[in-house]
């Protein structure tokens, strides 16, 4: 059996995006945020309002601590599904090169500067000499011995699966501008003449020129915007063509609907017709597969792709090893985040793509408290069924103020199997993260002491320290320990007896255990309030006001905490 | 695997034990601080080079070492086998030994286990790899670090295996080209390697 690891997701609040649209900047979302009254109320709410952490859609906006960014402006948290990204710097991952934007719109988006990933396993891919062909293990003394005199032709090759490209046929005449070479073998017209892969055996290869994926998207290209221009004469974008500012803003006012003729106009046009030739880039699907079976039959099952294989490549259609090409490095980027709200930049990177660093980066976890959960006895490996067991949960401040903190779970876990939960003490207050490390000496004896006490507390009671209702159970300089007893459901599925069933009632769901229905997953509300300095954005707007003015805050959110697997006896 | 303690342990008891018998070509490199045991008798072919701390294990059967191979550091020939597959006890042979084949390349840390076991000509067994008890590698098989062998397969010629024991075969054809870079490497290992083959005799 797997052994489970507690877990904590935290919901951002974009999960209901009428919040989130309809909030200005002042107001908080989280006070729109559904919270059940009271944690036995709950079941008595509306449900809709009730956070089920197993609903599909609750997969989108539960996030870990860690992934969560913070907006501070709004007051809220962000997660990566809502925040506004933009590009900052594109860049190849192999080679580190910057790419600018403008070199992106004419060549791709990918690395052409003869950075290849390998067809079969995406290891990187070198260029070698076929002739000293040097072995990865020689040492560099010897190499350098060789590396004088490099001799065509040359080869990309994999070092980890020995793959090289002289298994499609392809060698290059001189070791720069591979991309080049590569895209004029593939694409250009002598592609016949020196990619020519197991001759006899691929006619569907023949025609490959005109099959290529950019050969027929130009061709494609010219022949529509001809039946284009034969449609609308008088539109004018026949003259311009597409490519042309003049045109884009003729269709910009035409989609803006300022201008109420040029309907008139499409409808009038004369009829157009379709590509139905091969020079104008039609291509009739090739139902003939008896060279592939054959093929197949002749190579085995080792010369075919997988699926990973053909999906990695640029143009599709893969079907067997010897249609693999080496994959350009696809380009990276990195970018910034901005609050969907209210438009703030949350995090931006810095720009040189060798600096992995931050120029600004607000997380979540500076604000929201971490919670980790420990069981109070050695844990089972699985949860029995209808026998309580109690789980500590430590709350730790990364406020420099004091927080004041209320939970509120539903009675019942949510789902098929409705375990109970009760949180033993529902509020208390953290004290204040301190900033310097002198309190880590303090903190370090007060642990110990507690260690002891602790010892000699078990000592006395004979290892039965009882939780109480009410009250916290640790507590340190910035965090504290409460008890959360859980009585685990039953998995078992029986019908209820037919006797007690109401009339109306839909028939109860007795289908076998669902994958991960057994984790005991509890949905818990967390409600923080706390004196902290007023937020930069209204210091600017009230000038007035004393530099030190506190002002009242408070967040609130769901979270779902996963505690453990329940045994299926 | 032995670990740096264990490594300590062993090495002062090694002159005071049995010799294990060996047939040493003269041309051969080895290092002195390599760990040779076992009763049955340890062959090494012509210019073969053996690194520090290579622990060659001849208790269960016969080792024999083609020409001009590479033994790297800390790699174990003849290693007690594991574990008889549960499927075919039977095929664990607990006698036999091992053999590897001229121009193979033992990386650092490979584990070959005893039981005639062979390693075929030409091979390059990867960092950290083991090859099971019986286990028959063919030529020029090259196995990527960490692969895994079971004990009795056979592997054919050229295989590669790579990618947590994927296959395919290795069409690069520079047999020749790995020979001659083999020489080269052998060349200058002989020149870094100080060698005491006496110590062993
Ligand atoms: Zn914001
Ligand atoms: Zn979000
Ligand atoms: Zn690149
Ligand atoms: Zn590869």
């Amino acid at each position: 059996m797997a052994s489970f690891t507690p877990y904590t997701y935290i919901q951002c609040p974009c999960h209901d995006t009428t919040t989130t649209t309809t909030t200005t900047s002042q107001s908080r979302p989280a006070e729109d945020a559904p919270s059940p009254t009271s944690p036995h109320s709950s079941d008595d709410d509306d449900d809709d309002h009730n956070f089920d952490p197993r609903a599909p859609r609750s997969n989108y906006s539960l996030y870990p601590l860690e992934y969560l960014l913070w907006c501070d402006v709004c007051h809220q948290i962000r997660c990566p599904r809502c925040v506004a990204e933009e590009l900052v710097t594109i860049y190849c991952p192999n080679c580190l090169f910057e790419v600018a934007s403008s070199s992106l719109k004419t060549e791709g988006n990918r690395c052409t500067r003869s950075c290849f990933q390998c067809p079969i396993c995406i290891g990187p891919l070198a260029v070698q000499s076929l002739e000293s062909a040097p072995e990865p293990s020689l040492l560099s003394a010897d190499n350098a011995n060789t590396a004088t005199t490099p001799a065509g032709p040359w080869i990309l090759s994999c070092s980890y699966c020995n793959w090289n490209s002289s298994e499609i046929g392809v060698k290059f005449d001189k070791p720069q501008g591979i991309f080049a070479q590569l895209q004029k073998l593939r694409h250009g017209e002598d592609s016949h003449s020196k990619h020519a892969v197991g001759g006899d055996t691929s006619p569907t290869k023949t025609d490959s020129v005109a099959a290529t994926m950019k050969a027929r998207f130009s061709a494609m290209r010219s022949f529509y915007s001809a039946q284009n221009a034969i449609a609308n004469p008088s539109s004018g974008l026949g003259d311009y063509g597409f490519s042309s500012p003049g045109a884009l803003s003729r269709i910009m006012s035409i989609y803006s609907g300022n201008n109420a003729g040029s309907h008139k106009q499409k409808s009038k046009g004369t009829m157009t017709r379709e590509a139905d030739s091969a020079s104008e880039g039609f291509r009739a699907l090739d139902l003939d597969d008896s060279s592939a079976v054959s093929q197949l039959r002749r190579d085995g099952w080792d010369s075919t792709v997988i699926g990973d294989q053909a999906k990695s490549q640029v143009e599709e259609g893969a079907r067997f090893a010897e249609e693999l090409w080496p994959i350009p490095y696809l380009l990276r980027t990195k970018r910034s985040k901005r609050c969907p709200v209210c438009r703030h930049i949350i995090s931006k990177p810095e720009s040189k793509v060798a600096n992995t660093r931050f120029r600004m980066r607000l997380v979540a976890n500076t604000t929201i408290p971490s919670i980790s959960i420990k069981p109070f006895n050695p844990p089972p490996a699985l949860l029995k069924p209808l026998q309580p067991v109690q789980y500590l949960l430590t709350f730790r401040n990364p406020l420099f103020d004091e927080v004041k903190v209320t939970l509120a779970t539903p009675a019942t876990t949510p789902g098929r199997f409705a375990s109970r939960v009760t949180v033993l003490c529902p509020q208390f207050q953290m004290d204040p993260s301190t900033e310097s490390g002198m309190y880590l000496v303090d903190d370090a004896l007060k642990d110990d002491n507690k260690d002891i006490q602790g010892r000699r507390r078990r000592g006395t009671e004979g290892g039965t320290h009882q939780a109480e209702a009410g009250k916290i159970w640790e507590r340190g300089h910035n965090w504290v320990t409460i008890v959360v007893e859980v009585v685990p459901a039953s998995l078992s599925l029986e019908a209820p007896p037919a006797l007690l069933r109401k009339e109306g009632e839909p028939e109860p769901d007795l289908s076998p255990l669902k994958e991960d229905e057994d984790v005991l997953e509890i949905p818990m509300f967390v409600r923080l309030e706390w004196e902290g300095d007023v937020s930069h954005d209204q210091m600017s707007t009230s000038t007035g006001k004393e530099k030190d003015a506190r002002e009242k805050k408070e967040l609130a959110y769901w979270c779902t905490i996963g505690i453990g697997r329940i045994s299926q006896e | 695997m032995s670990s740096s303690n264990k490594r300590q342990s062993v090495l002062p008891r090694m002159p005071a034990g049995p010799k294990a018998p060996v047939n040493f070509s003269s041309s051969i490199t080895i290092a002195d601080s390599a760990l040779l045991a076992g009763k049955h008798t340890i062959n090494i072919g012509s210019e073969s080079v053996v690194h520090p701390r290579a622990r060659l294990d001849s208790a269960l059967g016969r080792i024999t070492i083609g020409r001009r191979c590479v033994v790297h550091e800390r790699t174990s020939l003849g290693a007690a086998p594991a574990s008889a597959p549960a499927s075919d006890p039977t095929i664990l042979n607990t006698q036999g030994g091992v053999t590897i084949g001229d121009y193979a390349t033992l990386e650092v840390g490979a584990v070959v286990e005893a039981g005639g076991t062979v390693v075929g000509e030409g091979c390059v067994v990867g960092i950290g790899c083991r090859i099971g008890s019986g286990a028959k590698l063919g030529k020029h098989c090259t196995l990527t670090p960490l692969s895994e062998i079971q004990p009795g397969e056979e592997v054919p010629d050229f295989t590669v295996v790579y990618s947590n024991g994927t296959r395919r075969l290795d069409r690069r054809g520079i047999t020749e080209l790995k020979h001659k870079a083999q020489a080269r490497q052998i060349e200058v290992l002989k020149r870094l390697i100080p060698s005491n083959p006496t110590k062993f005799q």
